[in-house]
């Protein structure tokens, strides 16, 4: 056996970084155009409507991509049922304001606590499992939680629920990209502690890390927690700004394979990864996306990057991997090898 | 009194009774041998004292308190390190971060934090013969090289007990000799050991007592040499190749080596 040193390949993701990192600032600071002082400055207008509903989605992303990226990128757990703590943390805000009248921004603060809890019930059984057992029971997870909201009564079944409408584009803007910073952070401070060196211990090999010391159950569980609840703080801001909210728009699996495509073909494991993956495969997704056609297409284009994702990274999704895996002819024989076992 | 006491341990997978009332115990400071052939148990009861498998019977104290059915992080705080037979490097880490990790989760007293950890593990490395390759990822280490990284990982939790599983398969004559003076070096500073090893060598040179499993059952307990005399050994688990040679320093050193490959290794 030769072990020969492969030096990361960084060109890709090097791009991605930058891509991202000229988009953020143009997302950031574009917005201030339209308020009446920027108007005043004489700044050119570079935004509409349409464009803040675009980067209010990319940033959305980037908050289910990097929390998705706690459990699957740097734990090594592909949850494939993410979609459950967004819509969970959609319907919390949605039942608060709508129902029970609170003021969005106390609702917002318990957004991420019920996904929080419910990822600590499912997460003491779920996470015992491996591998493929752990995908699967894990979207089991995501689809159910859907189907029974669907079919609640107090939460308004399959009419859904509505919420009174607030406008401001740019509030909705700043708190998206503020959930979107916050995860990022999150992630940062995870990778710069004893946390995320006993995830990253888990993600390599669970019973090293064990007999090492690594309460792998604690932080198992306490990784899914975190992801569960930056996920579900974006699906709370994402209720009242939608000001509906239904099965359909905060359970879409949909959004799974999307969190997961984004983070892996940005760099699981790493920290701004994530953050490019979401932002230039949400652009893709948003501007093949433009109905008919258009929309078809971009359905099969996400099927052929996740069947591609699939067969360039070294034993599926499941196994995600940090430097290992990069798109490579030397990972592509390694899969081969390995699925044809 | 003795340090770890294994009382009646048991151990079956579906039909394979791996483990059958396996008693011994071993003193503080010691260095203690266990030998057996392939398949014999060995792992597997290093698996149980490290609380990765639960045992179906018997019972394995620590310290003068029961460790059976613990958690293995549990056990490890309490001051009991191992190594994998088919190493478990962490891949995407660093030598020096692998060591680390060991410093980080396992040592009893207090929480180091990064950083404190990453000297610390400086200090193993330097132990094992790793220093001037800390900063290589795992990929870039050879077979030999992994396995000290194994040792170093579990080194710098440091153990009162360090449970090494054949280490020295598959390292060639000076090799092995740098890793006695390891091995001798780590005990003098009071770290009880429990060796697995197939080469003679090393039992007889390093261990005060040695144990012979043998289809998962203890066969002798006793000083290395009057053990690899015993007939019973010889027929069992050297055979007769050995037994013509004739003498503890004659015989074959890799019959096990790094193959077979499995769960739990
Ligand atoms: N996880 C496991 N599942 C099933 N059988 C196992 C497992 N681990 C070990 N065994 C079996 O238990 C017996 C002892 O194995 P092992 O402890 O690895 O032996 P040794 O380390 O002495 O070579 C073997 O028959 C082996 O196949
Ligand atoms: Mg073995």
């Amino acid at each position: 056996m030769t072990q020969r040193f492969r030096p990361p390949a960084t060109a890709l993701r090097r791009l991605f970084v930058g891509g991202a990192a000229i988009a953020l600032v143009y997302v950031v600071l574009a917005p201030l155009s339209s308020t009446d002082a920027g108007q005043q400055l004489g700044l050119p207008f570079l935004t509409d409507r349409l464009w803040f509903r675009v980067a209010t989605t990319v940033a959305m992303f980037v908050v289910l991509a990097s929390a998705w990226n706690i459990i699957g990128g740097l734990t090594g757990y592909a949850s494939f049922g993410n979609v459950a703590f967004f819509g969970l943390g959609a319907y919390t805000t949605g039942v608060l304001v709508s129902l029970r009248q609170w003021p969005f921004g106390l609702a917002l603060l318990l957004a991420p606590v019920v996904p929080a809890l419910f990822a600590l019930v499912i997460g003491i059984p779920l996470l015992r499992l491996h591998g493929h057992y752990f995908a699967v029971a894990s979207l089991g997870v995501g689809v159910a939680v859907g189907e029974v909201v669907n079919n609640l009564q107090p939460l308004g079944a399959s009419t859904g629920l509505f919420l009174p409408i607030v406008r401001s584009n740019l509030l909705f803007f700043y708190l998206m990209l503020a959930a979107a910073a916050l995860a990022v952070l999150v992630t940062w401070v995870i990778l710069h502690t004893r946390f995320g060196y006993g995830l990253l211990a888990i993600r390599e090999n669970e019973e090293a890390a064990a007999v090492i010391g690594v309460n792998t159950t604690f932080y198992k569980v306490a990784a899914l927690m975190i992801a569960a609840a930056l996920t579900g703080l974006a699906g709370g801001i994402f209720a009242q700004w939608n000001t509906f909210i239904n099965q359909e728009n905060v359970f879409p699996i949909e959004y799974n394979v999307e969190m997961i495509l984004m983070a892996v073909l940005g760099g699981a494991g790493t920290l701004l990864g994530p953050v490019a993956g979401a932002v230039t495969l949400e652009l893709v997704i948003l501007r093949l996306a433009g109905g008919g056609a258009a929309a078809a297409y971009s359905q099969i284009g996400l099927g052929v990057l996740l069947a591609v994702t699939v067969i360039f990274l070294p034993r599926g999704v499941i196994d995600f991997f940090g430097g290992q895996s990069r798109l490579s002819l030397w990972a592509l024989r390694r899969s081969l090898r390995e699925t044809s076992v | 009194m003795s340090q770890l006491a294994v009382r009646g341990v048991s151990k079956r997978f579906g039909g394979v009774a791996a483990l059958t009332e396996v008693t011994f115990s071993v003193e503080p400071g010691e260095i203690f041998g266990i030998i057996g052939p392939n398949g014999a148990g060995k792992t597997t009861l290093l698996n149980c004292i490290s609380g990765l498998y639960d045992t179906d019977a018997g019972e394995i104290r620590w310290e003068d308190r029961s460790i059976t059915g613990l958690p293995a992080h549990r056990i490890a705080r309490l001051g009991i390190g191992r190594t994998f037979q088919i190493v478990r490097p962490f891949g995407s880490m660093t030598v020096r971060e692998n060591a680390a990790t060991g410093a980080l989760f396992g040592q009893p007293s207090g929480r180091l934090q990064p950083r404190q950890a990453l000297a610390y593990a400086d200090t193993v490395l330097d132990l094992v013969g790793l220093a001037a390759k800390r900063d290589y990822p795992v990929r870039r280490l050879t077979v030999p090289d992994r396995k000290r990284l194994e040792v170093a990982r579990a080194l710098a939790m440091r153990p009162r007990l360090l449970l090494l599983d054949e280490v020295m398969a598959g390292l060639n004559p000076v090799e092995i000799e740098q890793a006695l003076d390891m091995v001798r070096q780590v005990n003098r500073q009071g770290v009880t050991m429990v060796l697995i090893e197939h080469v003679m060598r090393v039992i007889v040179g390093v261990c005060t007592r040695a144990l012979v499993l043998n289809f998962g059952r203890p066969l002798i307990e006793g000083k290395p040499e009057a053990v690899l005399r015993d007939p019973r050994v010889i027929e069992a688990y050297l055979g007769e190749r050995y037994a013509r040679q004739g003498g503890p320093d004659a015989s074959p050193t890799q019959a096990d080596g790094e193959g077979g490959g499995g769960a739990g290794q």
